[in-house]
């Protein structure tokens, strides 16, 4: 046996194992993506008979729901990945939503259904559930997702399914555009949040030298770029523009590289995890010794206390707030904590425009309902779609929503909060007493 | 005749043998000499201070050290086993788990206040190899042990098998929220040089790494346990014959290197603050890297590789001058450059292919 065919065999075992693992891997958590059946969801086709001989004519623009059903509205919520406490939370204040309506009558008649499904906060599980949700003709609008790249994920799988979605909670400015008629949200967009982190940072701290980092997630990455050159643009110089991954645990060698020009605070886009162990790797630095810290509303979670512990001292986060009307938030929170046993702000930060969220979705269904002669309520998708982004001055949570062109529905504006004694403390931005 | 002919075209194969074989060699120097060349350019462009290569000297062997405790578990079950326990990198994740538990019923019991603290540590440090060694003693009965004459891809796709199911086992009982190890004031703070900064968690790794490294080598070198494991791994029907229980060496072999990997876990939970189901799936590629780069059934070659690694990943980016972010892409281009040049790993054992 020659040297080489001894070498081989291993070799060729290695690299096979290699790729079968990480096959494996990749796989596991994202369930294989069902093709797009060219069901009847798809984009408006010539009258297709349906199989139910009871229904009317029916053709695929139309939801129709028999008498006795249920109204679908889908649900794209992070339960797992990088936040599940906020996604859980979003997800929980989605079924509240559903409770009232359904309390309140439903749609003239019919009461709703929520069909939760765990978008995991990534691209790829987001596409599953958007396949998901195109393939099943009885899913009248999706709420979320949760996350940015989750939402890139479903966009343009929902955009060619014609069913409308509203985000509670992705602020990533690329979410609305004018080419996407069914893309709306709730949040503020990162566009806004990174402006007025930046003024925050330059006027109110003064400080003249940051470093940025993110975590390459659509979000992370996104908000960190925004916030990158408002500050440039005010004046200020960005010594450092460092990426980690979501799920990285170790920032001690781009910290070590930062610390080389010693800035004035770290501006990290990205979820609460890797924003607290930052918060607590950059005080093993040299050069960090005194520099602050800010993250974005991803990280603006109990969790990020709890994980960061002392090293949360002091640091700032900002979050995209709505207009929060008192007196509906504490009769929302009162049914969710006795629903669910837990305050929301436990969870996280966007139970309000979830709930907001599928409040604008109902109440667009109700001006676009029909009951035929049978009993049946007939949605029509493309009639929903307008009236979703057509939706002005409807009373939320959040405040008065009012969808603008491109589906920008939020009210509200940019807070800065920083933490003392182990809570969040607003100390900059909208409706700051 | 044919005799002749048959020579010929063995010699005409073992010259093109030769010749490919230098080719490898050229451009594997050439790949060498063109990331120095870029590294020295690099730096000298960006003027590092001294302290920043130094601190990132020691952010790189602390992450080599753990590396180093998961890659010489791939080590000694591909010595013996020729199988790659591609489950290792949960099994350090589950020592983690435990060690986090162990971590919470020292707190209750008091063992964490001060100088009681080293006890609870200690507590920590065993319960978490304790659980690991008890995983990977199962999974070896469990999962590999009924395929142990099937070929050899068997054992492999189980593994993965075990390897997912264990992620998924931690997701669904403990959720997918990250345990958070608080560290105790005893470990907290560090050792400070000047402006390099080495955290007494990263110490503890380094020595706890180089001390049970030492202590594998003592056991497979000089105890009648290392003498029989060396048997096995050099042939299996040949050391039952001599009387050797071969499952139960194989059984100990899972034993050490889980207990290694569950060490592992529950220093890196000190280190990085947290674990949750999917932490031991990169950190367990990498330490596979860290093993082949080593040269794979080599003990003390994992130790190196594993260092070597480490320093590379944590070096790299800075020395390269490429975003942080593809920090992984150093470690996994290793892999590949190694597998390609020098297969058989930087100390350079043979691999003999005993099954073929």
């Amino acid at each position: 046996m020659s040297k080489l065919n001894r070498k081989y065999p291993f070799n060729a075992f290695v690299t096979l194992s290699v790729c079968a693992l990480v096959l494996a891997a990749c796989a596991a958590p994202a369930q294989p993506a069902a093709p797009t059946q060219p069901s009847a969801t798809e984009a408006p086709a010539p009258a297709q008979p349906t199989e139910a001989p009871a229904q009317p004519a029916a053709d695929s623009g139309v939801v129709v729901v028999t008498a006795g059903g249920k109204i679908r509205i889908g649900g794209s919520f992070a339960l797992t990945g990088p936040i599940p406490d906020p996604g859980k939370d979003i997800r929980q204040g989605a079924e509240i939503a559903i409770d009232d309506a359904n309390a309140a009558g439903g749609v003239n008649g019919f009461l709703l259904e929520l069909v939760a499904e765990d978008g995991a906060c990534s691209g790829d599980q987001g596409t599953v559930v958007g396949n998901k949700f195109a393939a099943d003709p009885t899913i009248v609008a999706v709420t979320g997702g949760t996350c940015s790249g989750e939402t890139f994920g479903l966009k343009p799988i929902l955009q060619r399914a014609r069913i409308p979605f509203v985000s509670p909670s992705a602020t990533n400015p690329a979410i609305t555009s004018e080419d996407c008629d069914v893309c709306n949200r709730v949040a503020l967009s990162d566009a806004l949040q990174g402006q007025v982190d930046a003024e925050f940072v330059y006027n109110e701290l003064g400080f003249r030298k940051v470093a940025v980092m993110h975590d390459s997630s659509d979000y992370g990455k996104g908000v960190a770029e925004i916030f990158r050159d408002a500050f440039v643009k005010l004046g200020g110089e960005v010594v450092a523009f460092e990426g980690a991954k979501v799920g990285d645990t170790d920032f001690r060698a781009p910290l070590t590289k930062i610390g080389v020009s010693q800035p004035e605070l770290i501006f990290f886009g990205g979820y609460a995890t890797e924003a607290a162990l930052i918060a607590q790797q950059m005080r093993e630095v040299a050069g960090l010794e005194k520099t602050k810290f800010m993250g974005t509303d991803g990280a603006y979670t109990q969790q990020y206390l709890d994980t960061a512990g002392s090293a949360a001292e002091g640091t700032f986060m900002s979050y995209v707030a709505g207009d929060t009307q008192a007196d509906k938030l504490s009769a929302f929170k009162e049914k969710y904590i006795a629903k669910f046993g837990i305050e929301p702000e436990k969870l996280g930060p966007f139970h309000a425009q979830s709930y907001d969220s599928v409040l604008l979705i109902v109440e667009a269904i109700k001006k676009v309902a029909k009951t035929d002669s049978a009993g049946n309520l007939l949605i029509e998708r493309e009639a929903l779609i307008k009236a979703i982004r057509e939706t002005s001055g409807l009373a939320g949570i959040t405040g008065t929503l009012t969808c603008n062109p491109i589906g920008e529905c939020g009210a509200g504006g940019v807070q800065v909060f920083t933490v003392e004694n182990g809570a969040f403390k607003q100390v900059y931005g909208f409706g700051l007493r | 005749m044919a005799v002749a002919s048959q020579e010929h075209a063995w010699r005409a194969q073992r010259r093109s043998e030769q010749a490919l074989g230098l080719l490898a060699r050229v451009i594997g120097l050439l790949i060498v000499a063109a990331i120095l060349a870029r590294a020295v350019s690099v730096s000298l462009n960006e003027n590092y201070p001294l302290t920043f290569w130094v601190s990132q000297l020691v952010n790189g062997l602390v992450l080599g050290g753990v590396y180093a405790l998961v890659a010489l578990g791939y080590t000694l079950v591909y010595g013996i086993l020729l199988m790659i326990n591609f489950a290792h990198g949960e099994v350090m994740m589950v020592g983690g788990v435990a060690g986090f538990f162990g971590l919470q019923i020292a707190r209750s019991l008091g063992w964490l206040d001060g100088g009681a603290a080293a006890l609870g540590l200690l507590f920590a440090l065993l319960a978490g190899m304790g659980v690991a060694a008890l995983t990977g003693v199962t999974l070896e009965r469990v999962a590999y042990r009924p395929l142990r004459g099937a070929p050899r891809l068997v054992p492999l796709i189980s593994a993965i098998g075990a390897s997912l199911f264990l992620q998924y086992s931690v997701l669904l009982i403990f959720g997918v929220r990250p345990m958070v190890y608080q560290r105790p004031a005893l470990i907290a703070d560090g050792l400070r040089a000047g402006p390099v900064f080495v955290p007494y968690t990263g110490l503890i790794i380094f020595v706890t790494s180089l001390l049970l490294m030492g202590m594998l080598v003592a056991i497979v070198q000089y105890t009648r346990l290392g003498r029989a494991m060396r048997a096995v791994a050099t042939d299996k029907e040949a050391a039952a014959l001599m009387g050797v229980d071969v499952n139960q060496i194989i059984a100990l072999t899972f034993l050490l290197g889980s207990a290694l990997a569950g060490a592992a876990g529950v220093m890196l939970g000190f280190h990085n603050s947290v674990i949750k189901f999917n932490s031991g799936f990169i950190p367990g590629l990498k330490a596979f890297t860290a093993a082949v780069l080593g040269g794979i059934g080599n003990i003390p070659g994992a130790m190196v590789g594993a260092l070597v690694l480490g320093v590379a990943e944590s070096i790299g980016p800075s020395a390269l001058g490429i975003p942080a972010e593809y920090r992984d892409i150093i470690a996994f281009s290793v892999l590949v450059l190694v597998l390609i040049f020098r297969p058989a790993g930087l100390l350079g054992e043979v691999v003999v292919e005993k099954r073929a």
